[in-house]
């Protein structure tokens, strides 16, 4: 059985139409992406799986579950994390502070630390900016941040929008090596949307192709890769 | 003109406008806080404030006459003034601004201001019931004489500094500390301020926004309770329009720190505490030849210099003292 199915799900924003019955399922301990060019509605796909956005039509399940309707706090409370596009770190709390943000639900204290530090020797770089504040940090440190803080419930579901965005090919690198051992060492399964379509379908074991609201193609990464449509429109040729 | 007149004037000023400026500190807290968390201007704090200090008034006049000891009878006040005002506060975000949370902002600032208006009369028609409109403070006899039950110690013929005094200052300083310590080393603190820094995002960390929004409404409301019963303390009476002025002015100098600022309020209210005080006096130096033109600034000009130095603040410092010049996220 699939971890999360989304069936038929129609979204707006105000009037405009952005997801027209979008279809997809990610099986557990699956890496999936999902790719497009801008506005196909790949941030609005997983805006709608949090709980950000309530469908107009349709329907998501994790775990067996309906989760349409429910508020993004309770979503998040069921193992589903959303690593939102531009990071949205905290800019006035500070790395550890955001970090504790992330761990809001979890009431252990231990557990919060040992997380704490399981972040900070998975993103190096964030343990030498502990005291600083979110705002201050470039980037890609930024984007650590935003995986470090969605790591801190430990998620059975990580929703990954854009985590190549606006990054030097070197941080770009480092953030996909990191998707990939989430993947292999804790067996979390990841919703990866990218606008870098090789980096994604390099990690990825099934892709979607998303385009105006809808889905055009899916299947195994290594095919939708071979796509000559894909190539052209996403992989540059 | 005389050396021991102008220390004695300054000491004064000193003192008083501490006292005033600590009770202000105290309400603008509850201006800013609320603003933090929703972007509004919760003019119906005034009337939050004064229902406490209305509280504080019916405990000590319930209590006046036992043998309870003062600062018992203190205690019980402003617990039940921090429960009142607080849990007032929760109700007002509610009912008058929930419903109104997606409108343009200019809704809610109308909303609050007709609760301000319903909440003045509501008290005015419950004490006006029992036949009381004039609510003076009745206050145990360690309040108006000594503090802690030892006399003042720098309360000489220079400075007339009563318990009562004291205790403003203290449990303000308390109050300060407390809310200092909730907002910046605590869960809800840090919940606060993710939910103030952006709500979305907030959401997304597993924050029920809206239970953090009600919990900053209670914490607000409460410290207005205390502020209330301080100023009825202070001022020996409350009545129900008596929040206003002083809910204005608690406004200015949550403006005057940095709207938003918790450190920016607290030093809002000292300065403008302290300044009007010091406007309020500025007659007393017209005794120099060349500062004749003082005499005719008496004491009930010292609202319009307060108001004066904000207007000057704001054109030099929009962001106010403490503020940060942030730009509108998108």
């Amino acid at each position: 059985m699939s971890l999360l199915e989304v069936k038929g799900v129609q979204s707006y924003y105000g009037h405009i139409h952005a997801l027209k019955g979008v279809d997809l399922t990610v099986g557990e301990g699956e890496v999936v992406a999902l790719i497009g060019g801008n506005g196909a509605g790949k941030t609005t796909t997983l805006r709608t799986i949090s709980g950000m956005l309530r469908p107009k039509q349709g329907d998501v399940t994790y775990a067996g579950r309906s989760i349409v309707g429910m508020a993004a706090h309770d979503i998040m409370s069921l193992g589903i994390s959303h690593v939102p596009e531009g990071r949205r770190i905290f800019p006035q709390l500070t790395v550890r502070e955001n970090l504790d943000i992330g761990a809001y639900k979890v009431s252990n204290r231990k557990l919060i630390q040992e997380r704490m530090d399981e972040g900070f020797a998975l993103f190096p770089r964030l343990a030498e900016r502990r005291t600083q504040l979110g705002g201050t940090l470039s980037g890609g440190e930024q984007q650590m941040l935003a995986i470090a803080r969605a790591l801190m419930v430990d998620p059975k579901l990580l929703l990954l929008d854009e985590p190549s965005m606006g990054l030097s090919p070197k941080f770009v690198e480092t953030i996909f090596d990191i998707v990939e051992r989430l993947n292999r060492e804790r067996g979390t399964t990841i919703l990866l949307v990218e606008q870098n379509a090789s980096m994604a379908l390099g990690v990825a074991r099934r892709a979607y192709v998303l385009q105006t609201g809808e889905i055009r193609l899916t299947g195994d990464a290594a095919d939708v890769a071979r796509d000559a449509s894909v190539r052209e429109a996403y992989l540059g040729g | 003109m005389e050396l021991g007149i102008v220390a004695f004037v300054l000491t004064n000023v000193l003192v008083k406008g501490l006292l005033v400026g600590f009770v202000y500190a105290i309400i603008a807290l509850g201006y800013t806080m609320v603003y933090g968390v929703l972007q509004l201007i919760n003019f119906a704090h005034s009337e939050v404030f004064i229902t406490g200090g209305v509280v504080g008034f019916e405990v000590f006049r319930i209590l006046g006459p036992s043998p309870m000891n003062g600062y018992l009878k203190l205690a019980i006040a402003l617990i039940a003034a921090m429960i009142v005002a607080g849990f007032l506060n929760v109700l007002i975000e509610r009912l008058a601004y929930r419903p109104l949370r997606n409108a343009p902002r200019l809704v809610p600032l109308i909303s609050a201001i007709g609760v301000s208006l319903v909440l003045q009369d509501v008290i005015r028609f419950l004490e006006g019931l029992a036949g009381r409109f004039n609510l003076v403070y009745v206050l145990p006899d360690v309040f108006t004489q000594r503090a802690f039950g030892v006399p003042v110690p720098f309360s000489t013929a220079i400075v007339p500094v009563q318990g009562k005094d004291v205790i403003v200052i203290v449990v303000a300083i308390l109050m300060l500390v407390g809310l200092t310590y909730l907002v910046n080393y605590t869960r809800l603190g840090r919940a606060i301020r993710a939910v103030a820094q952006d709500r979305t995002t907030s959401g997304l960390m597993g924050i029920d926004a809206n239970r953090i929004i009600s919990l900053t409404f209670l914490i607000g409301g409460a410290l207005g309770g205390v502020g209330g019963v301080l100023f009825g303390i202070f001022f020996s009476k409350v009545d129900p329009y008596a929040g206003t002025i002083p809910g204005i002015k608690a406004f200015t100098a949550a403006v005057l720190g940095g709207i938003g600022s918790i450190p920016g309020a607290v030093l809002g209210g000292l300065v403008l505490g302290l300044l009007e005080n010091l406007i309020g006096v500025l007659n007393v130096f017209a005794q120099v030849p060349a500062l004749g033109f003082l005499k005719s600034i008496g004491a009930e000009y010292k609202d319009i210099g307060a108001f004066i130095a904000l207007i000057l603040i704001l054109i030099f410092r929009p962001a106010g003292l403490l503020g940060r010049n942030t730009t509108e996220k998108v």
